[in-house]
């Protein structure tokens, strides 16, 4: 009787096996062609294939061997949400707010991912920081990206 | 003697103020980030790169150096004071360096940590400029089929070194060759799953994505477990050693020197391993082995010498094939490239100043780090007391332009983004990020040249094995794979790693 023994370890297996099979799929109009004259496609579809099978040895180890199960683990789904959409937010507010309002409100929006945070300390390290990257990266480093972009029309005009 | 030629060019290369200057600041940045915990050096090198793009060649990757063994450094002092060592290679220093400053011995821990960390490093150094030349010279008669068999040995030896599972260390090397491929194919021009994303064109960005599963991840892990951090740090008094103490660290500091520099040169060497195999070492054949555990300085002599020595002789594979043996080397190779540098045997003989001058500015780096941290010990304290939910908003912050900055486009920002969500979720299934980097940096430099001996073969993969370097370089291969694969050997493996 076949029983998961390791579930984390049959869940990391299937991924490899899914991960094989998209880039299978996504690069199936690739030529592959022969060990001779190697198309753009046979290097990737080799090595997904091969990811596949090592993702199949990972789902056997996982029916096999047994592992003693760790504690449960703190999940944060605030924390993560918060870290992982600031880039984002950063990416989308960047041209048309400029740095510095950009750069304050992906701060002050990820520290409350701490359970830690309080507003006082967020605003002063977020203006702190806005001020240091607008400092740093538009006036030292002459970095393409203006300190207030065309969405605040007044103040920009100042810069 | 050449040597002595090639030292005096790098001399005055890494003796230049503007060198000197940014071997400083690296040296700088990298103890003071390397004082923070949950910032390693991986990430912090990657999120420090775009500041280097704007500087000449030699100034970048003298700067990133000095960050590297600044790091390193930082790392100990932290581990000394507080018990909490501010990245992995020290976390052997933390058991005995505690228990010293607990004893009231913190300042004599911290100097025997810098001597040490200095002569490992001068000695690491000289090794480096002895053996890197012949070992170019090696390579410079390298063919495809060597190629190709040289970076299958360093993948399989990572993967070996490594901790954690082996399958899965293989799978993450094979995903990460796989997001090599990434971008427009170099021979035939045909686009490899770009989705018609135009900045895709010219594949993933290594430092956007490093910053992705290194950095914002360690962010994700980190605030999973957040607790505050009460330091009691003790005053640090007395940094001179006493007679007998410093008769005590000797061999321990040569011990640690010649495993950690032979360690270093390994592929998935490097400081890490150095440390905790010198610690290991030291604890059966020094004569003090009762004291381990309780204040031996022995104990903080050993692996600090070797994890510095280990991570200067890391350079060696990175300098003269072009190869990376770990995760900070790959980003020192992806450096050199954005700097129009490619790295491999050539640079000895076509970049001279800057090969040499990184050789000797990190033995410049090394003694300004003795010179600047015993004074400045205080301010790297203080540098502890900085929350964590004050620190990690400004990493993500610094991360974000950096990412921005390396094409000044948001996609890579996106990049990184989604690569810190990959990473996280890989590391959720116990993957380790550190083969996935190796790979993806490999990748490239594998396929064209499996691609091009094929060709030279007519597709015929006996090449491989009829080249007798290449065949002997494939059989290491195997022989490492078979060590680690039987039984009584993986289990000293699992317990080198959880000692």
């Amino acid at each position: 009787m076949l029983k998961i023994r390791n579930g984390r370890d049959f869940v990391g297996g299937v991924t490899m096996i899914c991960v094989g099979l998209l880039f299978i799929w996504f690069g199936r109009e690739l030529q592959v062609g022969n060990s001779f004259q190697m198309g753009p496609g046979y290097f990737p579809t080799m090595l997904s294939l091969l990811l596949m099978l090592i993702g199949a040895l990972i789902i056997v180890q996982s029916l096999m061997v047994e592992t003693e199960e760790s504690g449960p683990e703190a999940w944060n789904w605030k924390a993560y949400f918060l870290v992982i959409l600031a880039p984002v937010g950063f990416g989308l507010l960047l041209a048309g707010l400029g740095l510095a309002p950009t750069m304050f409100l992906l701060i002050v929006g990820v520290a409350t991912a701490s359970r830690y945070a309080n507003w006082r300390h967020s605003i002063l390290l977020a203006l702190f920081l806005a001020v240091c990257s607008v400092v740093l990266f538009t006036k030292l480093l002459s970095l393409p990206v203006s300190a207030f972009g065309p969405w605040i029309p007044f103040i920009g005009d100042l810069f | 003697m050449d040597i002595f030629a090639n030292l005096w060019l790098g001399a005055s290369t890494a003796f230049m103020p503007m060198n000197l200057f940014y071997g400083f600041i690296g040296c700088l940045l990298g103890t003071a980030i390397g004082v923070l915990p949950g910032l390693g050096p991986t990430a912090t090198i990657a999120m420090l790169l775009p500041i280097t793009f704007g500087l000449p060649p030699e100034s970048a990757l003298i700067m990133l150096a000095g960050i590297f063994y600044g790091a390193q450094y930082g790392g100990s002092t932290t581990a000394v004071l507080i018990n909490l060592p501010g990245e992995s290679s020290s976390v052997v220093t933390a058991i005995d360096g505690y228990q010293m400053a607990r004893n009231g011995r913190a300042g004599a821990a911290l100097a025997t940590a810098a001597l040490g960390s200095f002569f490992a490093g001068s000695v690491a150094t000289i090794l480096l400029a002895v053996a890197a030349p012949p070992l170019a010279a090696v390579a410079l008669n390298f063919g495809p089929a060597e190629y190709f068999s040289l970076m299958v040995l360093g993948l399989v030896a990572s993967v070996a070194l490594a901790s954690g599972s082996l399958l899965k260390a293989f799978a993450m090397i094979v995903f990460g060759l796989i997001l090599g491929t990434v971008g427009t194919d170099v021979e035939s021009g045909t686009p490899r799953y770009v989705f018609d994303i135009p900045e895709l064109y010219d594949g993933l960005n290594f430092v956007a994505v490093s910053m992705g599963i290194f950095g914002i991840c360690e962010i994700l892990r980190n605030l999973e477990s957040e607790h505050e951090r009460s330091v009691g740090v003790k005053r640090v008094t007395g940094l001179m050693l006493t007679k007998e103490e410093f008769k005590r660290i000797i061999a321990p500091v040569l011990r640690g020197t010649a495993l950690g520099s032979f360690l270093g040169v390994l592929p998935g060497g490097g400081a890490m391993l150095a440390s905790f195999a010198s610690y290991a070492v030291e604890k059966r054949v020094s004569p003090n082995r009762a004291e381990f555990g309780k204040g031996a300085i022995e104990g903080v002599a050993a692996p600090e010498s070797a994890n510095n020595a280990g991570a200067q002789t890391s350079f060696i594979p990175m300098l003269t094939l072009g190869i990376p043996g770990n995760p900070v080397m790959a980003l020192m190779v992806g450096a050199m490239i954005i700097q129009g540098i490619t790295p491999g045997p050539n640079v000895i003989s076509d970049e001279p100043e800057l090969f040499w001058g990184m050789i000797v500015s990190m033995w410049s780096g090394n003694l300004m780090l003795v010179i600047l941290n015993l004074p400045l010990i205080g301010l790297w304290v203080r540098m502890l007391t900085v929350p964590y939910h004050l620190l990690f908003p400004a990493i993500i912050g610094f991360c974000c332009i950096g990412a921005y900055s390396i094409n000044n486009s948001v996609f890579d920002v996106f990049v990184m983004a989604g690569f810190s969500v990959i990473g996280f979720a890989l590391s959720k299934m116990r993957f380790e990020p550190a083969p996935l980097l190796l790979g993806f940096i490999l990748g490239p430099m594998l396929e064209e040249n499996l691609r091009r001996a094929m060709l030279i073969s007519q597709g015929d993969p006996s090449i491989f094995v009829r080249s007798p370097l290449s065949l002997s370089l494939l059989i290491f291969a195997v022989v490492v794979l078979a060590l680690v694969l039987s039984p009584s050997i993986s289990r000293k493996r699992e317990e080198a790693f959880t000692e």
